[in-house]
């Protein structure tokens, strides 16, 4: 069995004023690894990421890089992790200067980690352009000229220049029309075979989760209440979320679309501010009995590989 | 079945700095009483430019409109603000996408429901307006309404917000709904509750609606027709079940590939469309998808491809050899 790249031990991040954003999340993520993450709005995935790479400072709990902490480090001592666990954000349009060109963006994380200068920079620089399939003519052109999948390539292109081997990926298709999404999809994938990567891929799409992830863990509330392999875990959840939330999921086929009943679960999602003392969906599961709302479910195996975080018996 | 919207030749050109953007290109459609028409096409594509252009929304100082719209016997491209204002609401109701900036954060959300209900109905009383908010807010699935109907927008969820958006367009009693990418805003599970709801409303109300979306998806869960747009105009347009069995325009076909299915292995690999929309500010030649199509012929970069077979822009179904 392959060493885990990532492990993340025991995260909780809360914010200002008590909003408990992420709880106790475990998880590993491997060489060359999709691990696919799934919630709606608000369940605290960005975060995760954001925590995860010391963007945000984690409330407790650890996150080991091959096995070294990265929360005990000082700013200098992390600063060669940084180079490994890179990010690529949703909005191609609000992460890139205005004021500088594609050369100039894509040189900068060279210049920060002093890894060329000069003529080997711009070799540097090129080798980025041709890896994400963008003209090289693009170097002196400015962010607004460039389309929103053009843009989110010069994205992976700056995440890509220190050769990281993690990279977060944060909506990264959100933003893009359908056509263009399948173009940065299928450059993700190649990528990640190229240069062996791995990633955390945040995303709201369930199905483009599935296609890209070998890996989905579920959030709810800003726990993990299920996490498995992704043909398994669509094929059969086990927790009663992800049972509603995979329901839900429109299909682009009219026949089968309209025979699809949806498990509608009842309520609103409860505030991060004050969450449900048991297992967090007790307010709206539809099978909740009376330790639910006392005892925080852990994570059992109900199925090969995959975990559950639920009272009810697995089967 | 009686038609309640016919749309000719509708044409919608922004001046944007020293240019001319056509963001829609001779849109022609007709619209029949009780049915669901889906207009899906990406960004740029002119779906919403449409749609706004057919209840007059767009400032007058920056756009040029041509074509007709026929509601009923009134024309209304060529209809004054006034007669505008007699039908916005009243007879067409509008939802957008975001319900957070299209409702007015310093008011409760009963007063918003009852305001528009009163604008077009004048002798209700506010005391009937007020119960009729109630059920209106009941009716689009508010457990308490009566606790609700004074709340502010920005305590309820972006589901609840959207609810609000549908009681508020749905209380003149429209018998036209435009509906602007209703869902787009919202997760999945909500998306699914909402879409089940309009189409509840729909039946209950004999409501017509157009919808807008990017999303195939919803086009196959609510629509009875779709027309597809591409560069400012339709490319394609059908049965909702017979263009989704059988696609005719590549660029229909490219685009239901492109977009992954839960039955999708890994291995089979998805196809994206290469390239990207036309720039709408320069002149353009011949078919729109031209420059991106894997069949494209001379005649395509040349000629504008008319109808052919009553549903498809595309010279590959010309019917003599090109």
């Amino acid at each position: 069995m392959k060493k885990p790249l990532i492990q993340v031990q025991h995260l909780y991040k809360t914010f200002n004023q008590g909003v408990q954003a992420v709880s106790d999340l475990s998880f590993d993520i491997y060489p060359g690894e999709t691990l696919g993450l799934v919630g709606e709005s608000g369940c605290g995935k960005s975060t995760t990421g954001r925590t995860l790479l010391r963007l945000e400072k984690a409330t407790s709990g650890q996150v080991l890089f091959e096995g070294s902490s990265i929360f005990s480090l000082n700013e200098k001592e992390f600063q060669p992790f940084r180079k490994k666990m890179q990010i690529i954000f949703q909005d191609p349009y609000a992460s890139l200067n205005p004021r500088m060109t594609i050369g100039e963006i894509l040189s900068e994380p060279f210049t920060i980690h002093q890894l060329a200068r000069g003529d080997q920079k711009k070799r540097g620089v090129k080798q980025l352009l041709d890896l994400v399939g963008l003209p090289l003519a693009y170097v002196d052109r400015f962010p607004h000229e460039l389309s929103g999948g053009q843009r989110q390539r010069v994205g992976i292109a700056r995440a890509l220049a220190v050769s990281p081997q993690f990279i977060v990926c944060d909506e990264p298709l959100s933003a893009l029309d359908v056509s263009i999404q399948a173009q940065i999809v299928n450059l993700l994938k190649q990528l990640q075979i190229e240069l062996n990567l791995s990633y955390l891929f945040i995303a709201h799409d369930l199905a483009m989760v599935k296609y890209l992830s070998h890996r989905v863990a579920v959030m709810y509330l800003g726990h993990i209440v299920e996490i498995g392999t992704s043909d398994l875990l669509y094929k059969n959840p086990k927790h009663p979320y992800t049972q509603a939330l995979l329901s839900a999921i429109p299909l682009p086929d009219p026949v089968t679309e309209r025979s699809r009943k949806p498990i509608i679960l009842k309520g609103e999602l409860p505030s991060a501010l004050n969450p449900p003392k048991g297992c967090p969906l007790v307010t709206r599961c539809p099978f909740s009995m009376p330790i639910c709302a006392q005892v925080k479910p852990t994570m059992k195996e109900v199925a090969p590989a995959q975990f559950a975080a639920c009272h009810l018996e697995p089967g | 079945m009686k038609k309640i919207l016919e749309v000719k030749d509708l044409k919608v050109t922004f001046n944007k700095w020293h240019q001319k953007i056509e963001a829609v290109r001779g849109l022609s459609f007709d619209l029949y009483e009780g049915e669901t028409l889906g207009i899906v096409g990406e960004s740029g594509s002119g779906k919403s430019s449409a749609i706004k252009a057919l209840v007059k929304l767009h400032p007058e100082s920056i756009t040029q409109m041509s074509g007709q719209v026929y509601y009923g016997k009134s024309e209304l491209i060529g209809s004054t603000d006034k007669e505008m204002q007699k039908i916005r609401g009243r007879e067409i109701g509008m939802i957008f996408q975001d319900p957070m900036t299209s409702l007015n954060p310093t008011t409760p959300i009963g007063a918003q429901i009852i305001e528009g209900y009163r604008r077009h109905f004048p002798h209700i009383s506010s005391k009937e307006a007020r119960a009729y908010a109630i059920q209106m807010l009941h009716r689009v699935g508010f457990s308490q309404p009566e606790e609700w109907i004074s709340a502010y927008p920005h305590t309820l969820s972006g589901g609840m917000r959207q609810r609000v958006m549908i009681a508020l367009a749905l209380a003149p009693k429209p018998k036209l709904l435009l509906a602007d990418e209703p869902t787009t805003a919202l997760d999945v599970t909500l998306q699914a509750q909402i879409l089940i709801l309009l189409k509840e409303i729909q039946q209950d109300m004999h409501t017509t609606i157009l919808l807008i979306t990017h999303d195939l998806s919803v086009v196959a869960a609510t629509c009875d027709r779709v027309l597809v747009m591409y560069g400012g105009k339709i490319v394609e347009s059908g049965p909702v079940h017979e263009l989704f069995a059988s696609p005719r325009h590549p660029y229909t076909q490219r685009l239901l590939q492109s977009i992954p299915r839960l039955s999708q292995t890994k291995e089979e690999p998805i196809i994206p469309i290469e390239g990207s929309p036309p720039d709408l500010s320069l002149p353009l030649k011949g078919c729109a998808f031209c420059d991106r199509c894997p069949s494209a012929m001379q005649i395509c970069a040349r000629e504008e491809p008319p109808l052919f077979e009553e549903k498809v822009h595309c010279w590959l179904y010309s019917p003599r050899r090109l």
